[in-house]
């Protein structure tokens, strides 16, 4: 797999926030704390589809480190 | 005169060891954010002293009034530029320095980044839409502070990991400076936001402190976000960029260890001067005017330091004029760590608060100091991270300086007549006894020199423009014509 344990622990903290986020903006009870709910969530979400693509492109690169 | 030790990563090390693989990605992001939310905070700051000048600007829209544009500009140019320079400059410091990559991997260091822009965005929207815990550069509600704190503390932890694995003995001083930087914001932010919200739920909350002594927390935290952020957190910058542009190690090791520990000690019982003439007890404000007097010999070692680094090597100044940015700032610096104090003495301040000579001395501070020192660091720093030869063209960084310049003294200068005019028209009084103007006619007396300072501001804008082309072309690897780089243009040195 060769995952580092920061990815890990970064994933997983971040999927707390985007539960986190989600919490703040469905109870919010003003704009500004619904749009930051939201925006946690969506940050958090996109952060977490970053690290896999970075992961993956992690991968590719050895791969063809190794062909070469 | 150069004590030990040497200045970092000397000729010999870097031949004897290999480079380890820094990371430099996060630099690279900090780098073009830095450049992104300069250009924003400075166009901010033009629409507003526009509105200052014309309040027909305020086009009756809340999002775009005064105070609601007015920490976005502040925040966009303190925590937003100022703050990712410090950030990215300090995570390149810190690598080098240590010769080792950062602790915590890349999705820490990632995060710190993204985390942070976040923070800036959700901060300046807030704004915007009125929300505001109304404590100057600490606006932020509850939600968005806790946010930040989790991101500092990453950093810190980032930071503090990369010199406990430092591959090399020395903890260079710049990394003192910096490391002061990271902890003491911690702690003024977190002191300083003590609050109770109304509800998790919702963006409103109540300090912990009220009256007097929520104004002394206040500046407490203001005067070290100026003590920490903006003064400490650039002299780490300064001493690291100024003796690898100039190539020459820092004039006294000795007096940096000196001045800082000086710095350190005396500038976080500063903040009660921001509230002279208040019904805070008056032996605190004279502690704070005592303690901001004595700032003024620490401060002007830091100045000295900067400056005779360069014994030897003023010529760069003529042929270099990314260093002359940064020799400019610590100019800058001196003079604005003198006038500081000096605002600080009571009388004076009775004279000076409230009015525009404050706003004088701060963009003295902001504009002569912090950009100028960032824009010589981010000069240095874009051909190294992009892996370019040289900056694209030298003549338009000469460009950028001059009307950048040309664009302070304008805004300094209008700042200080307006200032000073004010308070003595506020303090006039007629044969009987009364005041001798209305406050609406200081108000008219100062508009010219608002459109000066107005006119000040789209110089400084304009000469970031500028300099973003320099920025973009150098990373594209453009290459000047060497027609257009002229006499003024640089000229390679042997074995540069």
């Amino acid at each position: 797999m060769n995952v580092e344990a920061s990815d890990i622990v970064v994933g997983l903290l971040m999927a707390v926030f985007a539960v986190i986020g989600l919490l703040l903006g469905a109870g919010a009870m003003d704009d500004e704390m619904y749009i930051f709910g939201i925006s946690l969530f969506l940050f958090a979400v996109l952060f977490i589809f970053g690290q896999i693509r970075r992961h993956y492109d992690r991968a590719d690169a050895r791969r063809t480190a190794k062909h070469d | 005169m150069t004590d030990l030790p040497p200045a970092p990563a000397s000729a010999a090390m870097a031949v004897a060891l290999p480079a380890p693989d820094y990371n430099e990605e996060v630099v690279r992001k900090f780098v073009i954010a830095s450049v992104f939310w300069g250009v924003v905070a400075f166009l901010v700051g033009v629409y507003i002293a526009t509105e200052l000048a014309w309040p027909q600007f305020n086009l009756g829209l809340s999002f775009l009034n005064f105070g609601r544009l007015r920490p976005v500009h502040t925040s966009a140019a303190i925590f937003a530029f100022g703050g990712s320079a410090l950030i990215g400059s300090s995570l390149h410091i810190v690598q080098r320095t240590c010769r080792t990559r950062l602790f915590g991997g890349d999705a820490l260091a990632n995060f710190i980044f993204w985390g942070y822009q976040f923070f800036i965005v959700m901060a300046a929207l807030s704004y915007v839409m009125g929300f505001s815990q109304s404590k100057e550069y600490a606006e932020p509600e509850w939600h968005i502070d806790l946010w930040l704190t989790i991101v500092w503390v990453c950093y810190a932890l980032v930071f503090v990991g990369t010199l406990m694995k430092r591959k090399e003995p020395h903890i260079y001083v710049a990394n003192w400076f910096l490391l002061a930087f990271i902890l003491t914001v911690a702690m003024l932010h977190i002191g300083n936001n003590l609050a109770m919200p109304i509800s998790v739920y919702a963006a409103k909350s109540y300090s912990l402190f009220s009256g007097v002594q929520d104004a002394m927390v206040q500046w407490w935290y203001g005067h070290n976000a100026v003590g920490f952020f903006l003064t400490a957190g650039f002299l780490g910058m300064m001493y690291y960029f100024i003796p690898k542009a100039a190539n020459r190690p820092v004039y006294s090791y000795r007096l940096s260890i000196v001045h800082f520990w000086s710095l350190i000690f005396l500038y976080i019982w500063a903040g009660p001067h921001h509230l002279h003439w208040t019904s805070l007890p008056d032996w605190t404000q004279t502690l704070g005017m005592a303690f901001s007097v004595m700032l003024w010999m620490p401060s002007w070692g830091g100045m000295i330091n900067g400056l005779m680094t360069l014994s030897g090597a003023w010529d760069k100044l003529r042929t270099d004029p990314a260093l002359r940015f940064s020799v400019t700032a610590v100019g800058f610096y001196g003079m604005s760590t003198f006038e500081g104090p000096l605002m600080s003495v009571r009388d004076v301040n009775a004279l000076s608060h409230y009015t525009d000579w404050t706003i004088g001395h701060v963009h003295s501070g902001a504009l002569g100091w912090v950009a100028f020192i960032s824009f010589g660091a981010l000069y240095y720093l874009v051909p190294v991270l992009w892996k370019q030869p040289d900056i694209y063209s030298r003549r338009l960084i000469a460009w950028h300086y001059w009307i950048a310049t040309l664009g302070i003294v304008l805004y300094i200068t209008s700042m200080w007549v307006a200032g000073i005019m004010q308070g003595l028209m506020w303090r006039a009084y007629d044969q009987f006894g009364f005041l001798q103007y209305t406050f609406t006619e200081t108000v008219a007396a100062v508009h010219p020199y608002y459109v000066i300072r107005m006119l000040g501001g789209v110089l400084f804008l304009l000469g970031a423009l500028i300099m973003v082309y320099n920025m973009v072309r150098t990373i594209r690897g453009d290459v000047a014509k060497p027609a257009l780089e002229g006499p003024t243009g640089y000229a390679p040195a042997v074995g540069d």
